[in-house]
């Protein structure tokens, strides 16, 4: 794991950039961090779990104009970066970025881009950095002149990695891209800077340019004898081969060196004809070797040998002369330096030796106008400027070797520079990397913590290695699928309010840094004292959410919530009564198909509940939602309160419960008259719109008409001869024992209901589709009411109850004040009453 | 041969430490007039015969290991409780829950037994010569029960593994108990048994065992990771997405949710808070540790060996079973390394925390999963859980995937059960039946380590009274906010109160009862740093405990699905393959990092506030942001106070780094 501190811990002043740190739901995740380029890694592997390959590929090619390279041949620093890399094995980050690539790349492109600017740029080089400063730059709106020395884009990538790598459509593929994204770069290819075109014709044409010149010059190894004809270096070798060249190698082929283009060199050499045995030749142990471990790992499984600890020191003939080494005190840059080991000479017999020690930029031009320091232009990493205020430098070319997205880094860091020159910013704000989000969901996966790493499918030489066919493909869409799944998505919010993703980050900082980093300790103090927004803010309505239980402990004997029973028995109905064997009642399905009432129906009766509804939906317990006429068949009936104050209640068929249907509104009236007219119970619709649910559905209810009705009742002293019906808002069953708890004898679901089965919410009514079968429709309705009927009873025995109905106010306390005025329940902790 | 006569000891301690002293040279004891007194021979780990002539009162020959206990006439509750090896032998009657919490040896009561007896027992085997009452074997995880007269009903009731033979009537069987023929072996192994111990009987025995229906949930909860916090009926639509999953998985499986972790959604809590005076002169250049004292010591009230803090936190109770045991291993040696204590939660202490811990407290949950006397006898304070603050009102939750065969052993449970703890202890049915058990617990160890108590947050203004003058050293109180790891969503998000309101009902409780400030508040749930046990030090707790953000430190990625037990981290799972992606050495040093920075926050801070010691901040200290938390604080409300501290301007340019 990458020990880093994220950028909420920082106290850079955030330049003008496409950035979402500020988002506090948000922290860019470690892999993102280690990207020079900002990739949003996370976006993209959320969006291949979800097939959504477009938006993966936006989210990869917004920063990185070399998307189809990089899924191939990037170093992918973002990978050791990976949190799961600790864990079983990173995620291959990289290849799911090729596998979206070999998805759709080859016909995307990001929208095209109008010139805006009178201004034009220069860009001399068309390697990585180039073409990236060039991509932002035309994003900007200004038009930019590409001169590029060969005779084609790419650079490096061109002319420095072999096809088996990286083919050559594929380099092509994202030239298409940028320039169809940007039609305003204009390419100039076969124009070198000081042959075809000179840098005073360039700052004559243009306001700015930039020298992303390459480093294309191997460098020596500076021991005796390698002007031989048999030594050859590294970029120079595959610069010929990737123009076209095979020729036939010597038996034995040394290669000299430990980077990536040692690694190039020696699989090239390996493939070409006439050779039998290659050996790298490195002076450190394998620890010390910047390779990357994959192209390593290809290199040693192709059956070249690497030989370590081995330092050239001449070139003899027919052979190189050697010393063993071992590894020494760590330089500055925390690498340990190799010691020859006295007396350990020895001869490497070889037919060729490929110096691949490093390369170098050089070009006469600059050389001249005393642009250049030595193996690179001359220039200012923090403005990326040389000496010449309107002359800009990036890349291999500027800053020494580096491998393509750090040279992509360097494009996207110096047209920032750039754009501020060219607006005539002459002090801007330091460049950094921005980080943004697509804020894509987590994916739910079951096996996201089980799948190992998928491995890509490795061919190596392949049968005819001369022809260079690539060395591995990508994932299978299922293969993909499963990789992506794996992501830990460090960047996603959690579902915690307390350990959201920023404190989760600040808690990692605070576990990577020792007392004695004051600074660091001070600046994660002054981000732990920030303060959260209030999330109960003014405008804040009260919910059942709001509410809490209190748990028996040792002033209250503990109920076992596991085992020992609780009785749900809920009839209701204070003269004449209904029974309900759970304190549960359905309503809101008076429209819906016929399987949805054959399933609730079965529910509903196999768990002795009622239905609430203006029709009957099966052979159930019904309530009866007066429409002007009862109903033989119902159990109950219950009139909506308005109606009945106007017009009064005609008792026509005897003997069964009559209620009213009473809203905020109207519920001291309707108690008034209940009373008065011996009704059995009252329903109180926080929602204000029953029989329907669409007003159940538009939002949160008004939990304060239990607490109106109760406080009514009580002032009347007449609480026992009436019963409450809640409904409204009602999510779990918990919402429905706390409805209890404030003076509900029984509670009606009727959105949930609907949902349990799948039900779309469309315009503000549930719409249910027929994608479940009838068994599935009668499982999942009676699974509903049991876990509702569960949760309210285990609320119940938390609190020490073994019956739902000895639920009471003095039971629950608020967490806000809103829910504390509504419900008429004291804060928790407070010694005020509300 | 010696005889005690214990009319001569006024207390029960002292009789014990002679008994105890007797064991150490081997030297068997009678005791005459033992006038039925509670915990006789408790504590007891040497292999002497204590003859007690006479009847003996609760717990006789409790908590002991390798010692037999004859006991010439009746005995009161909770006979041999919990012992190790060795046997109880009762010439009368036993009151309830005789054999409690067996792990092994032998108990035999002559005459009848009362209820419950070998409740949650694990092994060895209870023999009644008379008649059980109602619900013999309550709750057993295994070990046999022997009972040569009739039981009473609901026998075997909500039993897990073990056998229950019965030579006369069943009234009735209890839940998810059932009747099976008797195996081989079976009668051959109780003769045996009975000759023993001289008891005479003729006929068979009914056997009954576990039926086997309730020991899993009946479905599958679908995995699902958590949906982000911000998903609630505040921000976003009432029926939002995460309530639409939820309505849909119930509809799938029939029952709650589980998950790990704590409450999701916001509650008032310590970030509603600043600090009154500006703290902002914390400069990089000051030490902040110079000069503060972080020293804290718990647990002192009764002249026990105090726990003794280099800073008030605790690593909180978090069970091997919940955790893996590298996970254990790495908290522990993270305690030591910052001279703080770790603690055992439920299921047992491993070697290995031991030797690498330096204070160690050992918690006994009603399962008593884990429990014993020798390790109580090497611990540095006891615990007793009464609940938890992500689940207040149940007992503790390990989901099937985590009881492996190793974690069955150490708990003594069968492997691959859906384990749900009980709910309450067998033998602390209300707060004068505690005031015993402590007594028994405090025999144990001699008195010589802090007893404490956790509770998760409820009527805590009640509750804490009666945790004062039931005499606890120290009570650990669990907020709203706690985190488990695996509990009923419904419990997590809706049973107990939030940790601020926790703390300052407590005080405010204490205060009305005058209480002296000898028994030390802890308080947890949602501490994540030093701001946050600063903030709580100030409103009246003496010391904080840590759970969660150690976890976090220690590489703990918050995905929420402890329960699951496939960690991909190696943290909240018991499958090797996944343990070992888990670095003990590395994350051990994170974790110590970061209680430094605790350390190095809480100095700071007090320095900042003009205090020499942490203690000193006091409420007068401290604003509050939000009505919600003035109104439970009583604060004064200043919402527009703004804690900061500057960093020094050479800090501007601490960039995020990339490594």
């Amino acid at each position: 794991m990458t020990d880093f501190l994220n950028p909420h811990l920082s106290v850079t002043a955030t330049p003008d950039l496409d950035d979402d740190t500020k988002d506090i739901h948000y922290v860019p995740a470690p892999c993102q961090v280690a990207c020079p380029i900002g990739t949003d890694a996370p976006s993209y592997i959320g969006y291949i779990w979800e097939g959504e390959y477009e938006k993966a590929l936006e989210a990869i090619n917004a920063t990185n104009p070399m998307s189809a390279i990089c899924g191939r041949v990037c170093d992918a620093p973002c990978e050791p970066a990976c949190r799961r890399a600790d864990s079983d094995s990173a995620i291959a980050i990289r290849n799911l970025k090729r596998f979206v690539l070999e998805e759709l790349g080859p016909g995307f492109h990001l929208p095209p881009v109008k010139v805006t600017r009178q201004k034009t740029v220069a860009v001399v080089g068309g390697g990585p950095a180039g073409v990236t400063a060039a991509h932002d730059l035309a994003e900007a709106g200004y038009e930019v002149h590409i001169y590029e020395a060969s005779d084609r884009l790419g650079g490096m990538c061109v002319w420095g990695i072999p096809r088996f790598r990286l083919p050559e459509g594929v380099i092509q593929q994202d030239i298409d891209r940028v320039l169809n994204h940007c039609p305003g770069i204009k390419v100039q290819l076969n124009t070198a800077l000081g042959e075809q075109i000179s840098l005073d014709e360039l700052k004559q044409k243009h306001d700015a340019v930039l020298l992303s010149i390459g480093a294309f010059v191997g460098k020596t190894m500076g021991i005796p004898g390698e002007a031989a004809p048999y030594v050859e270096d590294g970029v120079g070798f595959l610069r010929r081969i990737n123009a076209g060249e095979r020729p036939a190698m010597p038996k034995t082929v040394l290669v000299v060196g430990g980077g990536d283009v040692a690694m190039d060199a020696c699989r090239v050499a390996k493939r070409l004809p006439g050779v039998e045995q290659v050996k790298v030749v490195y002076r450190r142990d394998a620890e010390g070797m910047p390779a990357r471990k994959e192209e390593l790992q290809g290199a040693i499984e192709e059956g070249i040998e690497i030989v370590y600890n081995t330092q050239p020191v001449e070139v003899v003939d027919g052979a190189l002369r050697c010393v063993r080494t071992e590894m020494g005190e760590a330089d500055e840059d925390g690498r340990r330096r190799p010691v020859s080991v006295a007396g350990s000479e020895h001869d490497l017999e070889c037919g060729l030796v490929i110096a691949a020690v490093g390369q170098k930029a050089e070009c006469q031009e600059l050389e001249e106008k005393g642009l250049m320091d030595w193996d690179r232009v001359r220039a200012d990493f923090n403005g990326m400027v040389t000496a010449d205020p309107m002359v800009f430098a990036a890349g291999d070319g500027g800053f020494g070797g580096s491998t393509i997205v750090e040279a992509m880094g360097h494009g996207h860091r110096a047209a920032y520079y750039m754009k501020a020159y060219l607006e005539g910013n002459q002090n801007p704000l330091a460049y950094r990397t921005p980080y943004r989000t697509r804020r894509v969901p987590v994916c739910n996966d079951p096996m996201w913590e089980i799948n190992p790493r998928v491995h890509q499918n490795f061919h190596g030489l392949g049968k005819k290695p001369a022809e260079f066919a690539e060395i591995e493909s990508t994932y299978s869409r299922e293969e993909a699928v499963a990789e992506a799944a794996r992501c830990f998505r460090c960047d996603a919010e959690t579902g915690s309010a307390d350990y959201t993703v920023t404190s989760r980050e600040s808690i990692f900082a605070m576990s990577r840094i020792t007392p004695q980093q004051k600074a660091e300790q001070i600046q994660i103090l002054d981000t732990r004292l920030e303060h959260r927004e209030n999330p109960f803010g003014e405008d804040h309505q009260a919910t059942l959410d709001d509410l809490v239980f209190l748990p028996a402990n040792l002033s209250r004997l503990v109920i076992d919530p596991y085992r020992e029973g609780c009785k749900t028995r809920s009839d209701i109905g204070a003269i004449h009564s209904m029974e309900l064997d759970i304190p549960f009642i359905v309503t809101g399905l008076d429209h819906a198909p016929d399987e949805v009432h054959s399933a609730y129906a079965k529910s509903i009766r196999q768990a002795g509940a009622a239905y609430l509804g203006t029709h009957p939906i099966g052979d159930t317990r019904w309530i009866q939602v007066f429409d002007g006429e009862e109903n033989g068949e119902a159990d109950a009936v219950a009139f909506l309160a308005d109606d009945a104050i106007a017009h009064g209640i005609h008792r026509i068929l005897a003997k069964r419960p009559r209620g009213l249907i009473a809203n905020t509104g109207n519920v001291e009236k309707a108690i008034e008259f209940g009373l008065e007219e011996e009704l059995d119970f009252l329903i109180l619709d926080g929602t204000n719109g029953l029989p329907g649910l669409s007003a159940e559905l538009a939002g949160p209810p008004d939990i304060s008409i239990l607490h109106k009705a109760v406080t009514k009742l009580r002032q009347l002293n007449r609480e026992e001869e009436i019963d409450l019906v809640y409904f409204g808002g009602l999510r779990t069953g918990t919402d429905g024992a706390k409805a209890m708890a404030l003076g509900a004898r029984a509670v009606i679901i009727g959105a949930s209901a609907a949902l349990a089965l799948g039900a779309d919410i469309s315009q503000g009514e549930p719409v249910f589709s027929s994608d479940l079968s009838s068994q599935d429709r009668e499982e999942r309705s009676a699974n509903l009411l049991q876990a509702f009927n569960a949760e309210s009873s285990m609320m119940a025995r938390c609190t020490g109850k073994t019956n739902v109905q000895n639920m009471e106010p003095e039971d629950l306390r608020a967490i806000t004040l809103t829910a504390s005025q509504a419900a008429g329940v004291p804060m928790a902790g407070s010694l005020n009453q509300h | 041969m010696v005889t005690i006569d214990l009319s001569q000891f006024s207390n029960i301690t002292e009789a014990n430490e002679k008994i105890r002293e007797y064991g150490r040279d081997n030297q068997s004891v009678e005791i005459i007039n033992p006038d039925a007194r509670h915990n006789i021979g408790v504590g007891l780990v040497d292999p002497i015969t204590v003859k007690i002539k006479g009847s003996a009162g609760y717990f006789c020959g409790g908590l002991t290991d390798g010692a037999h206990f004859e006991i010439e006439n009746n005995v009161g509750w909770a006979a041999g409780d919990n012992i190790y090896t060795g046997t109880v032998v009762v010439g009368g009657n036993a009151g309830a829950i005789a054999g409690v919490g067996l792990r092994g040896g032998e108990v035999v009561i002559r005459g009848n037994m009362g209820s419950r007896a070998g409740q949650i027992m694990k092994e060895g085997t209870l023999c009644c010569g008379g008649n059980a009452a109602f619900m013999a074997g309550y709750m057993m995880y295994g070990g046999r029960i022997i009972i040569l007269g009739d039981a009473a009903e609901k026998v075997g009731q909500d039993m897990s593994a073990g056998e229950i033979f019965v030579g006369g009537q069943i009234e009735n069987l209890g839940n998810d108990a059932e009747i099976v023929d008797l195996a081989p072996g079976d009668l051959d192994s109780i003769k045996e048994f009975l000759h023993r111990y001289d008891l005479k009987f003729e006929g068979t025995f009914t056997k009954v065992v576990n039926a086997g229906k309730k020991l899993r949930y009946k479905s599958q909860e679908p995995r699902h990771r958590p949906q982000p916090f911000f998903i609630h009926s505040k921000s976003s639509s009432y029926w939002n997405a995460k309530v639409q999953e939820d309505i849909w998985i119930k509809g799938e499986v029939g029952r709650y949710r589980i998950r790990g972790y704590g409450a999701s959604k916001p509650v008032p809590h310590l970030n509603d808070i600043a600090f009154a005076k500006s703290i902002s002169h914390v400069k990089a250049s000051s030490s902040a540790l110079d000069g503060v004292n972080l020293r804290t010591q718990i647990g002192g009230r009764y002249g026990a060996k105090p726990l003794d803090l280099s800073m008030p936190v605790m690593i909180a109770p978090m069970s091997f079973g919940a955790l893996s045991r590298s996970v254990k291993i790495a908290l522990a040696r993270a305690s030591r390394l910052s001279g703080i204590s770790e603690n055992t939660g439920e299921g047992g202490m491993l070697d290995e925390q031991r030797e690498e811990a330096d204070q160690l407290i050992f918690q006994m949950l009603s399962g008593r999963l884990g429990w014993n006397v020798k390790d109580m006898q090497r611990a540095d304070a006891i615990e007793i859980y009464i609940s938890q603050g992500a689940k207040p009102g149940l007992g503790g939750q390990l989901m099937a995937k985590k009881v492996t065969p190793e974690l069955a052993a150490i708990r003594g449970i069968p492997v691959g059960i859906d384990l749900r703890s009980p709910s309450r202890h067998p033998d602390v049915l209300g707060a004068d039946d505690l005031v015993i058990k402590m007594d028994e617990l405090r025999e144990a160890v001699a008195h010589k380590v802090p007893l404490g108590i956790k509770m998760g947050a409820g009527r805590v203004k009640d509750d804490i009274k009666i945790a004062y003058k039931d005499g606890f050293d120290f009570v650990e109180l669990d907020g709203l906010q706690g985190s488990t790891g695996a509990a009923s969503t419904e419990v997590l998000e809706n049973v107990g109160i939030p940790t601020i309101s926790a703390i300052q009902e407590a005080v405010d409780g204490l205060r009305e009862i005058n209480a002296a400030d000898d028994m030390h508040l802890v308080l947890m749930g949602g501490i994540k740093d030093g701001v946050d046990a600063v903030k709580m030090l100030a409103l009246g707790a003496h010391c904080v405990s840590v759970g969660t953000a150690a976890i976090i430190a220690g590489g703990c990625i918050a995905c929420m699905q402890c329960h699951v037990g496939s960690c991909p981290v190696g943290i909240a799972t018991q499958d090797k393959e996944h343990e070992a992606r888990y670095d003990i050495d590395r994350q051990a040093n994170n974790m110590h990092r970061f209680f430094e920075s605790m350390r190095w926050q809480m100095a700071a801070i007090t320095k900042a506030l003009g205090y020499d010691d942490v203690h000193k901040v006091s409420r007068e200290d401290l604003v509050a942001l939000t009505p919600e938390a003035a109104d439970i604080t009583g604060l004064p409300y200043a919402p527009q106070h703004q804690d900061h501290v500057h960093p020094d301007d050479d800090l501007s340019t601490l960039s995020r780094k990339a490594g």
